[in-house]
């Protein structure tokens, strides 16, 4: 579904991303894994369009998305949950979700949002509420709900479990690959949690450095010792 | 006490004229983080066209509309111009250009329209109102410009509240990565949000002219008035800007009819050292605390 071919990326002098491939198929989720400084927010900037990239392409079935601005690639498909705080605080929960799919037509639109209360039920019961007042795994669940709203091709999902407790991470990180599953999502899923990552997805890919040094089935990954001392620190 | 009620009314108009302006700085304020001090030179200059329609065409309708209509566009203008050129990450350069704009526009209107101060022809009775034995200090006028003012805040709220468009120019407005990241054209929506913001301040120019004079420096001291009003009311707050606009009106009158009305501009920067000391944040902001 997405096809990462050759993407470099420079910032300056430094080369954060260099000639990175990977293949997102859909229906799985797909496990970017790496230390910090390895690369894998600036390989989710430049696949949403906030950075463009020095060479390289990426394409949704056989659409270029690289080179085109975040308003314009969420159209085609491919939906960015940003790390952190990704949620509008000062917006309700409602304005959050509304916001995900404003463009689209209004029975399209409606039709989604029923769809992302059925997901995530506490978004429905809290809908007036401003988000700021959401715990952390709420607010959460809102960014992907948000995310969800432009009914996307492929959903990025840039370090989910950051700040959030483990339990909570494990239930959102399933949810989201029941989701890959029942509704043939692809899912790049971006993680310096390395063994949560590798528990949800099908295919791993180990980024250091900017480039990717191995690329195999998340069980694969898990058990070679070797590689998880040199580059995921544990 | 019939004074100090007199004095009270006497303000009102004022202060909703001042309301206004606040509110146009506000608006460019919540979406760029640029206070616009380029707004009243742009008022003046819609309301020096306004003047001229007025002049051709005899009606005030016909002149408010143009007001509205060229404030857009001069907003536009200012921004493709000078604002997208220098912000690009330089805040305080956009600050200093919009003071560059204004001095242009000053210029530029000296030029275009010479002669110094000009009468703006009174569209309504603007002698008090005769009611229970006594004339009272608000005219027909003052009530036009309080419903005029109250009718573009209620558009505004129902603007931002409850279209699309609005949702887009508040999420632009907090987030602008999150906004695009959304499918928002934030880009389209800052424009719109200088259009808008122009054509508010063309109508408190428009507004004002009859009470004043038109001249390319007389909206000097509403900007000042406007500033301490944005300020106070926490620069990103409607609602701040209009009660506070309101307020400021009541306390100019207040002064100017217990004392002198050349101490009103000294009490309102008094007014606004005090809020800068107390609450720099502003009364109404969203945000918790602003380095001044």
């Amino acid at each position: 579904m997405l096809t990462i071919t050759d993407l470099s990326v420079n910032y300056g002098a430094v080369q954060a991303l260099s000639n990175v491939s990977i293949e997102v198929p859909k229906g799985e989720v797909t496990a970017v894994i790496g230390a910090n400084g390895a690369g894998k927010s600036t390989l989710m900037r430049t696949l949403s369009g906030l950075v463009k990239p020095g060479s390289g392409s990426a394409t949704v079935g056989d659409v270029t998305i690289t080179g085109r601005k975040p308003e314009d690639i969420v159209r085609l498909g491919v939906s960015l949950v940003p790390e952190g705080r990704s949620t509008i605080p000062e917006l309700t929960v409602e304005e959050n979700l509304r916001l995900g799919g404003l463009w689209r037509d209004k029975a399209a639109r409606n039709s989604t949002h029923a769809q992302v209360f059925d997901l995530f039920p506490v978004l429905a019961q809290r809908r007036k509420m401003r988000a700021d007042t959401l715990s952390g795994g709420e607010r959460q669940q809102l960014a992907i709900g948000r995310a969800l709203m432009s009914d996307p091709r492929v959903l990025l999902l840039d370090e989910p479990s950051l700040g959030l407790a483990p339990l909570i991470v494990t239930q959102i990180l399933e949810l989201v690959s029941r989701l890959a599953s029942e509704s043939d999502l692809a899912v790049l899923l971006v993680e310096q949690n390395a063994v949560t990552a590798l528990r949800v997805a099908t295919t791993g890919v180990v980024l250091n450095l900017g480039k990717v040094v191995m690329v195999g089935s998340g069980a694969e990954i898990a058990a070679d010792e070797q590689l998880r001392h040199a580059y995921l620190g544990y | 006490m019939t004074t100090f009620i007199d004095y009270v009314l006497g303000g009102l108009g004022s202060g909703a004229i001042i309301a206004l302006m606040a509110l146009a700085l506000v608006l460019i304020w919540r979406s760029t983080r640029v206070v616009n001090f380029a707004q009243v030179g742009q008022a003046m200059f819609t309301t020096f066209i306004a003047l001229s329609i007025q002049t051709w065409t005899g009606s005030w309708y016909i002149a408010l509309i143009g007001a509205l209509a060229a404030g857009a566009v001069l907003g536009v203008i200012v921004q493709y111009l000078v604002l997208r050129p220098v912000k690009r990450n330089d805040t305080s350069g956009a600050i200093i250009a919009t003071f560059g704009v204004l001095i242009a526009l000053q210029a530029a209107a000296g030029m275009i329209w010479p002669g110094g101060s000009q009468a703006f022809p009174q569209p309504f009775n603007n002698s008090g109102i005769e009611f229970a034995g006594r004339v009272w200090p608000i005219s027909i006028y003052d009530f036009v410009v309080i419903g005029i003012t109250a009718l573009l805040v209620l558009g505004l709220t129902l603007l931002f509240t409850k279209t699309s468009l609005g949702l887009s120019m508040r999420a632009a407005a907090f987030n602008p990565e999150v906004a695009k990241l959304s499918g928002v054209r934030v880009s389209r929506v800052l424009t719109f949000g200088w259009a808008l913001a122009g054509s508010v301040g063309a109508v408190a120019g428009i507004l004002v002219a009859p009470v004043s004079t038109i001249s390319p420096n007389s909206f000097d001291i509403l900007l000042v008035y406007a500033f301490t009003v944005a300020v106070i009311g926490g620069l990103d707050s409607l609602i701040g800007a209009i009660s506070i606009g309101v307020f400021t009106g009541l306390i100019i009158s207040l002064v100017s009819g217990y004392s002198d009305s050349g101490n009103a501009p000294v009490v309102a920067l008094l007014l606004l050292a005090l809020n800068l000391i107390l609450k720099p944040e502003g009364i109404f902001s969203h945000h918790k605390a602003r380095s001044v």
